[in-house]
């Protein structure tokens, strides 16, 4: 634990921030909340020598919403997320995903971007970004652009992001009222546990039961978070019932490439894929699942 | 490299240097003597460092110094008054919910945070306030009826 060489940038606008990223952006590593890079300090894992801590910008801790999607500033918390109405009545899954991240120790430091910046491939807020269609916005001294999540990972720890880029805004596509959703993760303990697999779904039902839309996020079990594209074909336009529930369960765990590592082998994630993926349609087919609420009176 | 950081910490304002990295959790016991904050995995996991950072429970060992300028800290010797217990600590002794007793300070910051959120708690919002911290004596029933003694009370 060596925490005396390091160099911490503490800049008070977003302005400043992204002319010290300008200034010299390959030797500085970005600090949202702190949670992941903390833990990497007191084992002397950070090979830059200097930190921009973008703790104090507050202009980058907002929800807002416009017609069609909410935006959220990327310094807003996971627990600020979970206590935002406008969060649980147009993207209930997030806040549901957010929940269960860390503990509320955790959940008052980390944030959104933070998350996303990361790149971990088991990091439980990115399985619900990619069905919600998420918009990551990257903002660099001299200019912005705006990548979808699905294209922003390369790979364990790899991003789009330029080292002269700070992720600025997450974008997410408004849910629509009655569809149903759930995300689910297993990991070893409930609180404070890194993800084996998690899933997010969301998923439209005619009146007689017909898939109309479905779309299936799984973290933990590639490189990056993946949608399971082949699994949404065989299921869309097709009658849900105990059979299908098995089927998709049963395709979506082939579909996935899971590695084998501390926190359980290959075989097992593809196992607890298959039983998280059952459970949660097995809910939507009972009509226990929860589904997006049209007012407020239905969130709480 | 040292900075150095002003902050409230139980009601004072301090003014503290230290290397910039440092974590809050460090800073408190080795520079400014508040030694209820326990260390215990340092990685977010046990709990045992919890503060309230700005009313909000937070693992002192994953803030890092440089992100405190400016905000209020309230660790456990903070909740006395006058020299008197609060009754959320109170509550800790009477209902002995500790054994080795390391564990508490962090435990009982973590109640704390719930019920200046929400003063009347139920099971359910108790164990999910307390769901990042561990007690490996294993006192966890006496923690949770010390808290529910208190729930409810003005905070």
């Amino acid at each position: 634990m060596n925490y005396s060489h390091y160099i911490v940038h503490s800049p008070q606008s977003l302005n400043e921030a992204l002319g010290i990223l300008k200034e010299k952006s390959s030797e500085v590593r970005i600090v949202s909340g702190g949670t992941d890079i903390m833990v990497l300090i007191k084992d002397d894992l950070v090979k830059e020598k200097e930190l921009l801590n973008l703790s104090y910008l507050n202009e980058l801790k907002y929800i807002r919403e416009d017609e069609g999607t909410v935006k959220i500033g990327a310094l807003t918390t996971y627990r600020e997320l979970e206590k935002s109405d406008t969060m649980n009545l147009n993207a209930p899954i997030l806040v549901d995903a957010c929940k269960t991240i860390g503990a509320t120790q955790i959940q008052n430091l980390g944030t959104l971007a933070g998350n996303l910046g990361n790149a971990s491939p088991a990091g439980d807020s990115i399985p619900p970004l990619y069905v919600l269609n998420a918009n990551v916005k990257l903002q660099s001294a001299e200019s912005e652009r705006v990548i979808p999540v699905s294209e922003f990972f390369l790979g364990p720890r790899k991003t789009k992001r330029d080292p002269n880029e700070i992720i600025t805004e997450i974008a997410v596509e408004k849910e629509k009222p009655g569809t149903y959703y759930f995300f689910k993760k297993l990991g070893l303990r409930e609180a404070n546990a890194i993800s084996l697999v998690s899933v997010a779904c969301m998923a439209d039902l005619s009146e007689d039961k017909k898939i109309t839309t479905i779309k299936l996020a799984l973290g933990a079990v590639a490189p990056t978070v993946i949608r399971a594209v082949k699994s949404e074909k065989l299921a869309t336009g097709r009658q849900l019932d105990l059979n299908l529930v098995d089927e998709i369960a049963r395709s979506v765990s082939e579909e996935i490439s899971p590695i084998t590592d501390i926190r359980g082998s290959a075989e097992y994630r593809r196992r607890a894929a298959y039983g998280l993926v059952y459970e949660g349609l097995y809910e939507v087919l009972m009509g226990t699942a929860k589904r997006v609420s049209s007012g407020l009176e239905g969130v709480y | 490299m040292d900075i150095s950081v002003t902050f409230t910490l139980n009601g004072k304002q301090v003014t503290v240097k230290a290397p910039a990295a440092k974590s809050l959790l460090r800073t408190l016991r080795e520079d400014l003597g508040i030694i209820s904050v326990k260390p215990g995995c340092e990685a977010g996991e046990c709990g045992a460092c919890t503060v309230l950072m700005d009313g909000k429970a937070v693992t002192s060992c994953l803030v890092m110094i440089s992100q405190v300028e400016g905000h209020q800290i309230v660790t456990a010797e903070g909740l006395v008054r006058d020299g008197k217990l609060d009754p959320l600590q109170e509550a800790f002794v009477d209902e002995g919910a500790s054994q080795c007793g390391y564990c508490t300070p962090g435990f009982v910051m973590s109640a704390k945070g719930l019920l200046l959120e929400k003063p009347n708690p139920n099971e359910n919002e108790i164990l999910e306030a307390i769901g990042g911290n561990i007690c490996r004596c294993g006192a966890y029933p006496r923690i949770i009826s010390a808290i529910k003694k208190v729930s409810g009370e003005q905070h």
